[in-house]
């Protein structure tokens, strides 16, 4: 019995002691690489505590594109109403690139559709199915790439808003 | 002194002791702690791969999903050191011997078998966790979407019978050889299982290293246990060709079988030994049966010697010359070449005369270095007797046999005390010892109460 005892208590201290380590490595660490230069802010990095439930986390990437007399797009407000579809730069993450078309009408965002993220794996396919439109969601809800990653799928989240950020700065919004 | 029951002999005249049969360069002989130590280094470097593989975690769903690709890679390893522990590796065999590798099987085995358990748990728990459904649901997408999961079930749940099966509460009521032929269940749940470790594990999707390296690590074992296994004995077979040559009756349900063929020498056994032997007739065929010699192997003919118990011994003693026997091994860690000191002490418990009457004779010893207490609960029990007395004249060894239950006798007669008395320079000498479990677990007790060093306490058990 005691020695039950003792391969219960020693492998469940190991399992803890490794994974701390592995959670205590985010607690400063910046978003992962992203290929277009702008910098994603803590973004999932600072969420150390989320509870992992239905709700995401709370991240804010500062949007950095610079107010560009039309990068790549047609003029800035005039009165040609037409909606037009902007596709930004493909965000490398970890698992895959993603990339983000949105639609823009008036100078809003009417339409967010992510045209690529990463479904190699059953993993990747299974996350992404409820991740992507949810981020869909929230970029028309808020019309900028002021929105929260998706708890349990950090590193789609965060290509996402990076490659949003790019079709938005390229769409002059 | 030990009283009644107790035959003593002095040391009579100048005697020789018998030569140690001329052996070649020594074999190689595993250290049980090198092994462990190795055993460890395999799992760490599999924390690693883990460890260089997996970005930072956050979250329930994280942690979960991570505990359960470490338990998952720990029982990919677990498996693999559990069958290479019973691959009948030579050095192995020699340097821990197979009643301590079968020990550590065990042990281990219980541990991975509840280990998988855990693996699928987690696994199905932190995936369910990260992905917002339940875990029914989740179990069913693992199931029935997720590549090799389906077999990887099917043998994690014959792991987990093949366990159940080998407990101490179904091994008695199992005969030996169901609970072995099921045993070999554990060969189709680790193929069952392989796959789905390169198909979905998170370490080895995108490493090829990882995978190379992991792969190998299952080839070599298979390769190990086709060779020493299935390879050699069928080449010793060949080679040996051995046939019965006599069955000479001991005692009451006690049998000698003496056993000849060609180039035995070859063999390389070593007084103390034993290997698994295979009767090729009627009833025994199918069964492998390890019984120590009894005697020094001498380069023409081994001998044998079984107990009654259930059936097959029966058949042993009605086996009739000629009849073709296939032997593996040999196997056996307690041996001349485990000894350190100059005086040697043999303690036999009821079978367990079997190995040590070879050694007796066998171990190089001079007069007054060696002794032999043989432990029985009946007179009749004893076997070897003359043979015993003889050789005990002829070394100028000492030798107690001492009979009788310990209730007749007044007490336990191998207390510490009672062993120092007998046997004054007790702790000066390497002590081997061998007899049922309970015995030996018992006098290692009193041999240690009695000061003898534990490098120096040699023992096997039989319970296989």
């Amino acid at each position: 019995m005691r020695r039950i005892i003792l391969a219960i208590v020693s492998t469940t201290a190991a399992l803890v002691f490794l994974l701390t380590f592995k959670t205590h490595n985010v607690s400063s660490v910046t978003a992962p690489p992203a290929a277009v230069g702008t910098p994603s802010a803590s973004a999932g990095g600072g969420s150390g505590t989320s509870s992992g439930t239905g709700t995401s986390s709370g991240a804010s990437p500062t949007p950095s594109s610079t107010p560009s007399g039309g990068s790549g797009a047609s003029g800035s407000g005039s009165g040609i109403s037409s909606a037009k579809t902007v596709t930004g730069d493909a965000a490398d993450t970890i698992y895959g690139p993603v990339q983000v078309q949105i639609t823009v009408k008036n100078g809003k965002l009417t339409a967010a559709n992510a045209t690529m993220y990463p479904t190699e794996t059953p993993r990747d396919a299974q996350i992404n199915a409820f991740a992507i439109p949810q981020l869909e969601q929230e970029t028309v809800a808020a019309g900028n790439a002021n929105i929260d990653a998706v708890s349990g799928a950090t590193y789609t989240s965060n290509g996402y808003i990076t490659s949003l950020q790019s079709a938005l700065s390229k769409a002059g919004i | 002194m030990w009283r009644s029951g107790v035959t003593t002999f002095a040391r009579g005249r100048q005697a020789q002791a018998s030569p140690a049969p001329g052996s070649p360069a020594a074999p190689a002989r595993a250290r049980p702690a090198a092994v462990l130590a190795v055993i460890a280094a395999g799992g760490l470097a599999a924390i690693a791969l883990w460890w260089t593989g997996t970005p930072p975690i956050h979250g329930l769903g994280d942690w979960l999903t991570n505990a359960g690709r470490l338990t998952g890679l720990a029982c990919g390893y677990g498996v693999v050191v559990l069958v290479a522990l019973m691959a009948r590796l030579p050095p192995l065999e020699r340097g821990i011997g197979a009643d301590r590798l079968a020990r550590w099987h065990a042990m281990g085995g219980r541990y991975i078998v509840s280990l998988v358990v855990v693996h699928a748990v987690l696994i199905t728990w932190g995936y369910a966790v990260t992905a917002h459904t339940n875990v029914i649901s989740q179990t069913k997408t693992l199931l029935v979407s997720y590549p090799d999961v389906l077999a990887a079930t099917f043998g994690g749940l014959m792991l987990v019978g093949v366990g159940i099966s080998s407990a101490r509460a179904a091994r008695r009521r199992l005969r030996y050889e169901t609970w072995y032929y099921l045993h070999f269940y554990t060969y189709l749940a680790v193929a069952l299982a392989f796959s789905h470790q390169f198909a979905i594990g998170a370490e080895f999707i995108s490493n090829l290293g990882a995978r190379i390296v992991w792969g190998t690590m299952y080839a070599g074992v298979g390769a190990a246990i086709g060779w020493y296994r299935f390879v050699t004995p069928a080449r010793q077979a060949a080679r040996h060709q051995l046939r019965v040559l006599s069955v000479q009756r001991e005692g009451p349900g006690v049998v000698s079988i003496v056993i000849t063929g060609r180039h035995l020498d070859e063999l390389r056994a070593e007084a103390g030994q034993f290997l698994r032997w295979r009767f090729l007739t009627r009833g025994l065929w199918w069964t492998s049966l390890p019984y120590s010699l009894s005697a020094p192997p001498r380069p023409d003919r081994l001998r044998i010697t079984a107990k009654q118990l259930g059936g097959h011994s029966h058949a042993l003693a009605a086996l009739r010359p000629g009849t073709r026997v296939l032997a593996e091994g040999p196997y056996g860690a307690l041996t001349a070449a485990a000894r350190r000191q100059r005086k040697v002490l043999l303690i036999a418990g009821g079978v367990g005369i079997t190995p040590l009457r070879a050694l007796f004779q066998a171990i190089p010893a001079g007069p007054g270095d060696l002794g032999l207490i043989y432990r029985v609960s009946s007179d009749s029990d004893v076997v070897f007797r003359r043979e015993l007395e003889q050789l005990a004249r002829q070394r100028g060894a000492q030798l107690w046999i001492i009979s009788g239950r310990r209730a007749d006798l007044g007490g336990d007669p191998l207390t510490p005390a009672a062993l120092t008395t007998n046997v004054p320079d007790l702790a000066q000498r390497d002590v081997y010892l061998c007899g049922p479990p309970g015995m030996t677990a018992a006098v290692t007790q009193a041999l240690r109460a009695a000061r003898v060093p534990a490098r120096q306490i040699h023992h096997e058990s039989f319970e296989f």
